[in-house]
């Protein structure tokens, strides 16, 4: 990368120093001259030509020459991108999978897009689709109108208006929240969802009503609100909203109103955590999206970014796979796994891997993994080998079990 | 857990895999331009010192005018100066290359600074280049529009090269059409070039013309075509004499011909066919990948990230959206779901499971900690009771197994 880097600062220097089209202005102004100089006195003209001629070639030989700088400056620079890039050239394109299924990747750019708040360009790429889909079905002339109008209304392809709606929503709210303080339109969504919320164990229209609280302990939307008005009206607030918390959240409540208390000097008082809390309002920006998205049953991050990221982490081992698999000519058979473990930082890993201590295979739906009674967990197809229908035992305890008392489990 | 599964080591140098044409294609654009510089200053080297000789030539034995010398001397200013515009012109263009390839440099440069995958700027490096090959994309497939606005949006005109696949859209679309103008002209533009090509574009498009005049039927078009053959096919003779034969019978059948191979050259779609072997050439003279760079990203994602329980008929107890503990997986998620279905998934050699796993009666399992936890959350369950997250069972605290995974 340094040596690209340095070629390249070199190869602009000369460009900026290139004399070409200065070396064209001499000799127009040469060949100005000569055209003056006879026009005043053609008896001249002979002797003035042959003068001209030399200056003429040797004038458009220096343009040649800073030509060949150049030209040698274009060569080193290409020759550095070659020494960066070589041994790295692309994996090979002969299968490509996904060729087969641009819909999809057009429909996970599209709710990529939506979901990163590109808004405008997301509805231009929706209708450059399916402006496209239009042309093509045109192009055909076997499919008749009606089937047009059907493919042009797919909701499978596209992301429908619905999750359009549901993401102007989110961020409408995330907006109100990170550039007014306002949390209300917050509140407002987590109480329209709030069993729904319940039923993950979210806890997010508390988090929600708690800063809302704090914001108003703290002056509301004048900060520099004195705080006995704040604290009134922080106090009606939570007479007004918390009734329905107090059954499950009486503990945090009662925090609350303890530090009421200490309201003069809450600074070293137990409370400041929750009263001074610099990142409060962006971990309620997180935890709102993440809810948000896992009620769509979509996770936080987008997996295109997740799967283009992780992508280019497990390029560079998979193409040396395929180096030395061409070069021992051998070839992978199982399609359905890769061949190599990719290294992954820890957060992209999101499911369990249950790997058979056995057979040292995945577990799969056609090979669950099996919990004998002592607690040890095997694959299936291991269990069916070692017991051959009879009593066995445990291969990592002394525990003696009937295969009949395995039980599937669900990790 | 495998230390080499969790690395968080960021080797820079293999990581531009990816990068590749970033710095390819602005260079052989420069190249381009240089060659340009080139032509244009031979041209007019050729033209001015030659008639400079001759007009001294001629004063020397009296031939000419002085008159004559003059305009001589004229015509060749005017030259110059039209060569001096043309330089200026390249000039600009070759600056604003090599700036953009500074950029770039910038850009890559600035994953050298990062060494964890962890680091947070790596996320951000990261998304900017999910932008350049989701514009990428775009380009390739057309949707020039949204391309424009996202790159615009996102502040990263000088990483994506919108010109140049806007043009070599209009080239392929105009051939779609059945126009082989452009196509032409841009093979007249990159002769050189082309000789190194592997594909024979330029013949192809010449053949598709030939076709198009005998398709007429036409006598005065058949003597055409069969001059225009004669003049542009025939210097092929070597390496297409295949070819060049058939085309000589397409002369005696019509276009309704069921006569193969003539049939299938009659046939309409060649023109789709000259469309694509026209994008596949252009991008193998500027150094781009034939398929779209976010396929290759993605197809090795997808794999690297998928596991057996993604696609399974039973839902997952550690990655689903119907717990606030766990996060869903991307795969799981609507959008790459279906994409994902026939890829292979990873390959693991080493169990990966929390660190305190229980199993609940009803076989699912999790870790104590965090199921604790949850069910302390989730508040509507008595003390001494879990809820499973999943199913949302509720279960005694002294109902939970120990389990042992290896």
């Amino acid at each position: 990368m340094e040596l690209v880097q340095k070629e390249h600062e070199r190869l602009s220097k000369k460009i900026k120093a290139s004399q070409g089209i200065k070396n064209v202005q001499t000799t127009i102004d040469l060949l100005q001259s000569a055209r003056d100089a006879i026009a005043a006195d053609p008896s001249q003209t002979s002797i003035t030509l042959a003068k001209l001629q030399n200056s003429v070639k040797s004038s458009f030989d220096s343009i040649n020459d800073s030509l060949k700088e150049t030209h040698s400056s274009l060569n080193k620079y290409s020759k550095a991108l070659d020494k960066l890039f070589k041994d790295r050239p692309l994996p090979n394109t002969e299968h490509d999978a996904l060729s087969s299924q641009e819909h999809l990747i057009n429909r996970a750019i599209a709710m990529h897009l939506l979901r990163e708040g590109q808004f405008s360009v997301a509805a231009t790429f929706l209708s450059e689709m399916a402006e496209k889909k239009a042309t093509e079905s045109q192009q055909q002339p076997g499919t008749s109108a009606s089937e047009n109008a059907a493919t042009l209304l797919d909701i499978d392809d596209v992301p429908s208006n619905e999750v359009r709606k549901q993401f102007a929503t989110m961020y409408y709210i995330l907006h109100e929240m990170k550039e007014n303080n306002n949390l209300l339109p917050a509140i407002q969504w987590s109480r329209d969802n709030r069993e729904a919320l319940e039923a993950r164990g979210s806890n997010l229209e508390f988090e929600l009503c708690r800063l809302q609280f704090v914001w108003l302990f703290h002056g509301g939307p004048d900060r520099q609100g004195s705080i006995p008005t704040g604290q009134q009206e922080a106090l009606e607030y939570a007479r007004r909203e918390f009734q329905t918390f107090l059954p499950r959240y009486l503990r945090e409540v009662q925090q609350l109103m303890g530090a009421m208390a200490f309201c003069p000097n809450l600074q070293d008082s137990p409370y400041r955590a929750i009263f001074n809390n610099p990142s409060a309002w962006e971990d309620v920006a997180h935890s709102f999206t993440r809810e948000f998205c896992s009620l769509l049953g979509l996770s936080a991050d987008s997996p295109l970014y997740v799967a283009a990221t992780a992508g280019a982490i497990a390029l560079p081992t998979l193409l040396k796979l395929q180096t030395i698999m061409k070069a021992k000519r051998t070839e992978w058979t199982t399609d359905n796994e890769l061949p190599v473990e990719i290294p992954l930082p820890p957060s992209y890993l999101f499911h369990s891997i249950f790997v058979c201590p056995v057979s040292k295979e995945q577990t799969t739906d056609e090979n669950p993994p099996m919990m004998m009674p002592c607690g040890h967990v095997i694959a299936e197809e291991s269990l069916k080998r070692l017991c051959k229908g009879s009593r066995f035992k445990c291969p990592y305890c002394p525990n003696e079990s009937h295969p009949r008392e395995a039980r599937k489990v669900f990790l | 857990m495998a230390a080499e599964l969790t690395s968080t080591k960021l080797n820079a140098e293999n990581h531009l895999l990816l990068d590749q044409p970033l710095l390819r294609l602005p260079h052989e654009l420069a190249r381009k331009n240089f060659k340009s510089v080139q032509r244009v200053v031979e041209r007019e080297r050729e033209y001015v010192l030659p008639s400079l000789k001759a007009a001294a030539g001629a004063s020397l034995c009296n031939g000419q005018t002085p008159d004559q010398t003059l305009a001589a001397l004229d015509a060749m200013i005017s030259r110059m100066q039209g060569l001096k515009r043309k330089m200026e012109n390249l000039h600009q263009e070759e600056k604003r290359l090599h700036n953009q390839s500074k950029k770039r440099i910038q850009h890559l440069e600035n994953l050298h600074q990062i060494h964890s995958l962890a680091d947070v700027k790596y996320d951000q490096w990261s998304r900017v280049r999910l932008d350049r090959l989701v514009a990428d994309y775009m380009l390739r497939s057309g949707y020039t529009e949204s391309a424009r606005q996202l790159a615009h949006e996102k502040d990263i005109g000088d990483l994506v090269d919108l010109n140049v696949f806007i043009q070599c859209q209009r080239v392929a679309e105009s051939l779609r059409r059945g126009e082989s103008k452009d196509a032409l002209q841009w093979c007249n533009e990159n002769k050189a070039a082309l000789k190194k090509s592997q594909h024979n574009l330029e013949f192809e498009l010449r053949l598709q013309q030939y076709i198009e005049m005998v398709r007429t039927r036409d006598k005065g078009k058949l003597v055409e075509a069969m001059a225009y053959a004669k003049r542009f096919l025939s210097p092929y003779i070597e390496s297409q004499s295949t070819e060049i034969h058939r085309a000589a019978g397409l002369l005696a059948f019509p276009q309704d011909t069921i006569a193969e191979p003539y049939k299938s050259m009659y046939a309409l779609d060649r023109w789709s066919y000259l469309s694509d072997l026209f994008v596949q050439t252009h991008h193998e003279l500027l150094s781009l990948p034939s398929r779209p760079l976010l396929h290759i990203a993605l197809s090795a994602g997808l794999s690297a990230l998928k596991t057996p329980s993604c696609h399974s008929a039973y839902t997952s107890s550690s990655s689903n959206s119907l717990s606030t503990t766990t996060s869903v997986c991307p795969i799981c998620s609507t959008e790459l779901h279906e994409l994902a279905r026939n890829m292979p998934y990873a390959h693991h050699t080493k169990s990966y499971v929390e660190s305190d796993p229980i199993v609940l009666p009803n076989g699912r399992i999790y870790g104590q900690r965090r199921l604790l936890e949850m069910s302390k959350k989730v508040g509507c369950v008595e003390v001494g009771k879990v809820k499973d997250p999943t199913t949302g069972e509720v279960f005694e605290e002294n109902e939970l197994k120990k389990v042992y995974i290896m």
